[in-house]
């Protein structure tokens, strides 16, 4: 296979179109550097309009590559119906997290903006790839990023311990996921997990090595998607870092990692080899295992962040069951990531919203708060009700599919895997009705000592909140309408 | 003779020997130090390896990206770092423990 220089840039040029939404982010990040530097000063939130032109421009390229399924970059980049929504929700996302943001911490905000750029790019190449170097780069860009914004506001003792444990955490991971490429392409000599060589090289590998490598290469993906046993980072972190912060954290990430692991579970589980089996059998054991420890740790907690760290790692557990379930059919795993998008953003801004009047994220002193603000805890009410997946919301809908579709793999295979994880997410549905239930109870039922003056104020975040709760009913009700 | 075996040997060790670093916890310094060995021992295997890759070369080409990654996460790493003395005046992590459950 020589290929000639000029051949490779001709498909290097080909391929560029493809790429329009990245490059858009790219130039945009250059700009919004510069931006911070020189205008920042004279002309406050010019970084910031620089930041929703940019997503802007690549929320329009992307909308016309929606229709288009092609290879570029010889094999390294793919656009299909995946990774086009995905990485539409993760824009739209951002487009919120970065009002978000310009709303909260005003001032002195200059570099976020392009750092947030910089992770929405990660993202992006996290979720368009099949390619391990580029997975690597995604997962890099994106946690590099990450680490930034968690620190970057860190005003006490324990914002920069919950940025320091994030980058000591994800640093690990990050090493042992490379050793185990390593391994996984000394026994391939592919670096493309969809290829044939690639599955042809685990296939004759040793058991031993094989299981080495592919447990340190689900060390990497596992500590972006927080499951059990590389979730131990992000309750320290959640409640440690900003809620704006903590609201991208819980959301984005996941949505990139969780389409790399799709798209891996997929390629990887579909043979009868030893590989396949051990990665049906982690990914189930696994899933069980976050979803017990995420809702029964989220029982004991008290601060409301901390509690949705855990609630966040025990729908982690449910979106793996979702990749476990769905390996052909992309739009139920789509419509499950969509609803934990809106409803996580709904809540982190109802959580910031009660944070500025109470100026605590503490369980308890939402005692008697539901009297004051009557529609923002309604609003919360209702999205906690969707969270635990009960009509008619989104939450429910998205639960019921992913139950009824693991429920037709046990038909269809009797596999006591499939039941185990049916019974469990079930019953863990059952427990987080108590947690998610404890914020109304407090809110309405308690009532408080000390009198809180609520400042009437309609700010443009809770309008934001308010639309995401509308859409959780609406597409709870017309659950159509986001499936494509 | 120097085989691959040799390489894959000497890789593990310095894996082994960045994961005790990790693990023992003394100094924070001491476990980005540990995270570097461990990258390292990574990206020798995959130049180790790339030796058979004739054709795109693709060990060799991730060793560089992982170089470049691995030298811009220590870079923040450190920064940090440096935030977590300037309040806590230590950076031995155990005893920074304001976040526990």
């Amino acid at each position: 296979m020589n290929v000639s220089i000029p051949n490779i840039l001709d498909q290097i040029i080909a391929s560029i179109p493809l790429f329009k939404p990245e490059l858009a982010l790219i130039i945009g990040f250059i700009v919004c550097i510069f931006l911070a530097l020189f205008l920042e000063k004279r002309w406050r939130n010019s970084t910031f309009i620089g930041c929703l032109v940019t997503l802007g421009f690549s929320l329009y390229h992307l909308a016309g590559q929606l229709s288009i399924t092609a290879v570029g970059f010889s094999g390294m980049w793919l656009v299909d119906s995946w990774s086009t929504l995905a990485r539409l929700i993760i824009g739209l996302s951002t487009v919120i997290i970065a009002i978000f943001i310009q709303q909260r911490h005003g001032k002195n905000n200059g570099d976020v903006y392009s750092i947030l750029i910089a992770a929405t790019l990660g993202m992006h190449v996290l979720s368009s790839t099949s390619h391990w170097l580029m997975a690597f780069i995604g997962i890099e860009i994106v946690s590099i990023a990450s680490y930034i914004l968690v620190g970057y506001f860190s005003q006490n003792k324990a914002q920069s311990e919950a940025a320091m444990k994030y980058v000591l955490f994800g640093s690990v991971c990050a090493a042992v996921m490379l050793y185990g490429l390593s391994l996984v392409y000394g026994l391939t000599g592919s670096l493309d997990f969809q290829s044939v060589e690639h599955l042809q090289g685990l296939m004759d590998a040793p058991e031993a090595v094989i299981t080495l490598a592919l447990l340190f290469v689900f060390a990497g993906i596992g500590f972006k998607l927080s499951f059990v046993p590389f979730h131990v980072w992000s309750p320290d972190v959640y409640q440690g870092a900003p809620t704006a912060i903590t609201a991208f954290l819980s959301t984005i990430p996941k949505v990139g990692a969780i389409i790399l692991f799709a798209r891996l579970y997929a390629s990887w589980s579909s043979t009868a080899f030893y590989f396949s089996e051990l990665s049906t059998w982690f990914i189930t054991i696994v899933a069980i295992v976050t979803m017990l420890v995420g809702n029964l740790a989220a029982l004991r907690q008290q601060d409301v962040k901390r509690m949705m760290a855990y609630s966040s790692i025990g729908h982690t557990g449910l979106l793996l069951m979702a990749v476990f379930a769905y390996q052909d059919s992309s739009s139920y795993l789509l419509f499950y990531i969509v609803a934990y998008v809106i409803m996580n953003l709904a809540t982190f801004i109802f959580i910031d919203q009660i944070e500025q009047q109470t100026g605590s994220t503490s369980l308890l002193s939402y005692a008697g708060l539901g009297k004051k603000m009557p529609i923002l805890f309604t609003a919360f009410t209702l999205v906690a009700i969707s969270l635990i997946g009960i009509p008619p919301t989104v939450g429910f809908v998205a639960k019921l599919m992913v139950f009824t579709s693991t429920f037709s793999v046990f038909q269809s295979s009797g596999d006591t895997g499939a039941l185990l994880l049916l019974i469990v997410g079930a019953l863990t549905s059952v427990i987080s009705l108590f947690f998610y239930f404890k914020i109304p109870l407090y809110a309405f039922l308690r009532s408080s000592d000390q009198p809180i003056t609520a400042k009437k104020q309609i700010s443009i975040l809770l309008i934001i909140a308010y639309i995401l709760t509308v859409l959780v009913i609406l597409f709870g009700i017309f659950p159509n309408w986001v499936m494509l | 003779m120097i085989t691959l075996t040799h390489f894959l040997v000497v890789s593990a060790c310095i894996f082994c020997i960045g994961l005790y670093a990790v693990l023992a916890k003394r100094n924070t310094i001491m476990i980005l130090v540990g995270i570097e060995l461990m990258i390292n021992a990574a990206i020798l295997n995959f130049v180790a390896f790339g030796k058979y890759d004739k054709v795109n070369y693709g060990g060799q080409v991730f060793a560089i990206f992982a170089i470049v990654l691995a030298a811009a996460a220590v870079a923040v790493g450190l920064a940090i770092i440096l935030n977590v003395y300037r309040h806590f005046n230590t950076i031995n992590p155990q005893n920074i423990h304001e976040l526990k459950d």
